[in-house]
């Protein structure tokens, strides 16, 4: 073990570290992971089994586990952006070949009892990859083509490996965290705007690719009441059961249309239209505010961080809880399509909790280790 | 170095600026769903409320229980039997044919039957339930009972099957129930409820509206699955009332008996003072609600002598020489005849280049309304006829009763047709001829009328009240009292003195109507004979040597007894040649048969005839 390991690993250094952890934010977490273990005692009709004690447990578990990856030196998450972002692409290529099918789609790795979703690792790798790319890269180089092919590559990949999986709306979500990324990284804004044009024209030959159930979604979406006992069902009943909820909500484990079934998938993707419809506006109101909190106390840390890694990854992880925040509640509330995007921290599912508190794990490690002197001519392109 | 450092300000201004730009981005994002939520649940609430509502409440008609039919001692001719159904929800299982299969373990039901069922759930609407078997046995219904969690759209309920008793002798009476064709759209929703059945016929269509009940019902909180939560509010049906039908079963039992001697004919007697109908019967009769599968109901409706015809009020028949009271009674009040006016009868009438028959060839001279009603002259008739008019005779006919049908508690009766010129041009758009007048005069030509319109006429004629028949009612109601004919009593004596005549005077055409059964032959009957025309050849031939389907429909109408008449009644039988010879003894056999029991009921109060009883 070197010096410099051992001088991280003295318990004075641990006790530093831990007091510069971002409060704020673990306590936003915590409120809101809080918030989704009552929801899922009043999914399950008054009970913590079984949905409920798992939560908290995981949610624990996944605490512990960011708070480790908090005072974890973040030099060594830079050294390690690479080699994490080739296992994931690794296994992500695998899917295809060795992962097991559920519901017309081949997403998941199975091994020994233990699966895992390789896109959700993804997630993570893609924040970690860019930001190691464009810590390395001078400032003045960031917007010419030339420097543009490798990170269009990185994102570019993994998309294409998500979207033949079928999975549409992990596809999605790892453009836009991958494409935030560079456009926090200072790219030009001229690509963006160039991008946004050229999608707008492809959008009808995309269309014409989508797989039936995909393009069902979204014209069901546009017109839900065209089937409303079939694929709009699920977009109308979370609509009456959020309206139905009123102001002030109907009461702990009094939500009709989550307690008697007509809103689907409620323990999982639907959970925040059961929150609004036993808690009301009120209730959905204060957990948006909360995602607020935890998002600006985010922002204001990739504010104060010295270097870029630990900025792009500090606001890549804000970007990635956004995009799960704002496209799941858009979702439930009818203003997008239906997606399986889970609502992080109050849905049920480790895989989305581990990958929640890995990315403020990851953060966390930036802003402990906001001041640390990493000269990007230190690095090389890849190592 | 101090490149480095100008580039490394530089890099952190810029992420500053573009994450200030991304966090004040996601702020307004998530202000939009805030807002968002505002829309849906603040704003629209009242909307989505109802919405939920309509989710989560389930509103089920309930089926009241159909009321009995009762005979007039109350003996049970119609009743319920409760069965036990299954019946699934289509739009509540995701795989029909599955749970159909399933259900087959359970329960009898064949492949082609599941493939019937397939077919039926395609073609209706799929929140309405299908009937799977509605004749379960408790147990089997018990057993399903367990099953119902896991098969989610299936459920138990209870319903009613009719049950008829004596059909025999009153299946055309009451007759049937069935599920409704066409409901429109202002008919009581009860009515479109599987399993709920609608008079079709006799009784139980008259008097649906009496036996049908309120329909109920009842609020359930229900799941997304359609599973019942709990109950949130029930309102009980009504059963139906009961209604009693005026005959009475034995009775009935014992003229039907006597009415299949003959091959078809049909038979209405009334009383007098109620208009209650004591017996009605139709030959042949095949019971309606014994036939259970299509194909009996093909071979019953296309059955040689018609068996599902009540041919006591869907029978029509020209009158015949039974119309000849109508014609009298429409002359005397017209002013057109007298009683004592005799007009003379030579076998032949000329009218207008054609010459009308009488039934007696050689004539029978010199005739008053007396004789001619006795010995059933036409020449006289045909007179009268003339002189009164057409228009005055139907309308006569109307005031008897005939050409009508009445609320009495019996369905698709028919009306039968008494002519006018009117009629005639609307009818066939041709004008009406004098000629014609005479044939309506002695109840032939475009005459029709039931044996149940005849019957009334005669409780008219005899009672000089316009007696409305009444065949079944709600229990407990009584019929109203009728009011007066409004005709000159002088005038109704002269024809009863011609119907009593008839029977009982010598010359008369039915005295085979007289009673001889030595327990009633005290009792004098008063009638008319008819015998009516139903082909040309019968006019010059016997009736020995004419097909049975040309030979004459005989008829006899009579009340009795005679000088206080209690009994009315009217009888057709078909292709019998003439009243007097056949029909008359049917309806004397009918009278002792009547008459008979009457006085078994009511011993020491029937004294003999002209004492008062």
């Amino acid at each position: 073990m070197s010096a410099d390991a051992q001088a991280v690993l003295q318990p004075r250094a641990l006790v530093q570290r831990l007091a510069r952890v971002p409060w704020p934010a673990v306590l936003a977490a915590i409120a809101v992971a809080a918030c989704g273990a009552v929801a899922l005692y009043s999914v399950a009709g008054g009970t913590f089994h079984p949905w409920a004690e798992r939560h908290i447990l995981r949610f624990l578990l996944a605490l512990g586990l960011a708070l480790a990856l908090a005072i974890v030196p973040v030099r060594i998450w830079l050294a390690a952006a690479y080699p994490v972002y080739a296992v994931a692409l690794g296994l992500l290529a695998l899917v295809p070949l060795a992962g097991s099918e559920a519901m017309g789609a081949r997403r998941w790795l199975t091994a020994g009892g233990f699966s895992l979703q390789p896109s959700e690792l993804m997630k993570i790798a893609i924040v970690l990859a860019l930001a190691r790319y464009y810590h390395w890269l001078p400032p003045g180089r960031r917007s010419w083509p030339q420097w543009m092919a490798v990170p269009l590559l990185m994102i570019a990949l993994p998309v294409l490996l998500t979207v033949r999986q079928p999975d549409l709306g992990t596809a999605v979500l790892l453009g836009a965290l991958g494409f935030g990324t560079m456009f926090l990284a200072g790219v030009s804004p001229l690509y963006f705007a160039a991008s946004a044009g050229g999608i707008a024209l492809a959008w009808p030959h995309l269309v014409a690719r989508l797989h039936d159930y995909q393009r069902r979604r979204i014209e069901v979406f546009l017109d839900p009441e065209q089937d409303p006992l079939g694929a709009g069902y699920h977009i109308t009943q979370s609509k009456i059961a959020l309206g139905s909820g009123g102001t002030s909500g109907k009461g702990l484990l009094q939500g009709t249309q989550a307690q008697l079934d007509f809103v689907p998938e409620k323990h999982t993707d639907f959970i925040f239209t059961m929150i609004a419809e036993e808690w009301g506006f009120a209730g959905g109101l204060g957990l948006i505010g909360l995602y607020a909190l935890l998002l600006m106390a985010l922002t204001s840390m990739s504010l104060a961080c010295r270097h870029q890694f630990g900025r792009l990854v500090i606001a890549g992880a804000g970007l990635m809880i956004f995009v799960y925040v704002f496209i799941n509640i858009a979702m439930v509330a009818g203003l997008v399509p239906v997606v399986g995007v889970p609502l992080p921290l109050v849905s049920y599912g480790g895989t989305s909790m581990f990958v929640v508190l890995i990315a403020l794990g990851f953060a966390m490690s930036a802003h402990v280790h906001r001041d640390e002197r990493m000269p990007r001519e230190d690095f090389g392109p890849l190592w | 170095m101090f490149i480095r450092e100008a580039d490394d300000q530089d890099q952190r201004r810029r992420f500053s600026r573009r994450a200030l730009l991304v966090g004040a981005g996601q702020l307004v994002a998530l202000g939009a769903l805030a807002s968002r939520l505002y829309q849906l649940q603040v704003m629209d609430q009242d909307r989505y409320a109802l919405l939920a509502d309509d989710n989560r409440i389930a509103s089920h008609s309930l089926a009241p229980e159909r009321g009995r039919i009762l005979d007039r001692n109350g003996t049970v001719l119609a009743d319920n039997i409760t069965t036990y159904r299954v019946s699934i929800v289509p739009a509540l299982v995701s795989d029909l044919r599955g749970t159909l299969a399933r259900l087959a373990r359970i329960i009898p039901l064949p492949a082609d039957e599941l493939e019937r069922l397939l077919q039926r759930a395609r073609r209706q609407p799929k929140n309405l339930p299908l009937i799977v078997n509605a004749d379960l046995s408790f147990e089997q219904v018990a057993e399903i009972g367990l099953y119902v969690p896991q098969l989610p759209g299936v459920q138990t309920d209870t319903a009613w099957r009719r049950r008829y008793f004596h059909g025999r002798e009153l299946g055309l009476v009451t007759g049937f129930v069935g599920a409704i064709e066409r409901p429109a759209l202002d008919d009581d929703p009860v009515v479109r409820l599987p399993g709920v059945r609608i008079g079709k016929s006799g009784v139980e269509r008259a008097l649906e509206a009496e036996l049908r009940g309120r329909g109920g019902q009842i609020k359930h909180e229900v799941d997304a699955r359609g599973r019942i939560v709990r109950v949130l509010d029930v309102s009980e049906p009504e059963k139906g009332g009961d209604v009693a039908i005026t005959l009475d079963v034995e009775l009935q039992g014992q003229v039907l008996a006597r009415l299949r001697k003959e091959r078809r004919a049909a038979l209405v007697a009334l009383d007098v003072g109620t208009g209650d109908v004591v017996a009605m019967g139709s030959q042949p009769a095949e019971d309606p609600a014994s036939l259970d599968t299509s194909a009996e109901w093909r071979e019953a409706q296309n059955a040689q002598d018609d068996p599902l015809l009540n041919r006591a009020i869907q029978g029509l028949y020209p009158p015949g020489s039974t119309f000849k009271m109508v014609t009298a009674l429409a002359a005397l009040d017209a002013g057109r005849v007298t009683l004592r006016e005799r007009l003379d009868c030579n076998g032949d009438y000329p009218y207008a280049d054609q010459v009308y028959r009488c039934w007696k060839r050689r004539g029978h001279g010199k005739c008053d309304l007396h004789r001619a009603l006795r010995e059933s002259c036409d020449c006289y008739f045909y007179e009268i006829a003339r002189r009164t008019g057409i228009e005055a005779i139907s309308a006569m006919g109307r005031r008897l009763g005939l050409g009508q049908t009445w609320e009495c508690g019996i369905a698709l009766q028919r009306a039968g047709i008494l002519p006018t010129p009117d009629w005639k041009r609307a009818r066939f758009g041709k004008p009406w001829h004098g000629g014609e007048t005479l044939h309506a005069g002695i109840g032939q030509g475009y005459v029709l009328s039931t044996p149940f319109q005849l019957a009334v006429m005669m409780a008219r004629l005899a009672s000089g009240r316009s007696v409305a028949p009444s065949l079944a009612r709600p229990v407990g109601t009584k019929p109203a009292e009728a009011g007066s004919l409004g005709l000159d009593p002088s005038w109704l004596d002269a024809v009863r003195r011609g119907l009593f005549a008839v029977v009982n005077e010598d010359g008369g055409t039915g005295s085979n109507a007289q009673l001889q059964d030595e327990a009633v032959d005290h009792i004098k009957v008063a009638g008319k004979t008819g015998t009516s025309q139903v082909h040309r050849a019968s006019t010059d031939r016997a009736t020995s040597e004419l097909k049975w389907e040309e030979r004459d429909h005989a008829l006899f109408v009579a009340y009795a007894p005679a000088d206080r008449p209690r009994y009315a009644i009217a009888a057709v039988i078909e292709h019998a040649g003439s009243g007097g010879s056949t029909a008359a003894p049917l309806v004397r056999d009918v009278l002792e048969i009547i008459l008979k029991r009457d006085a078994a009921a009511r011993p020491g109060r029937t004294g003999r005839a002209g004492q008062p009883t």
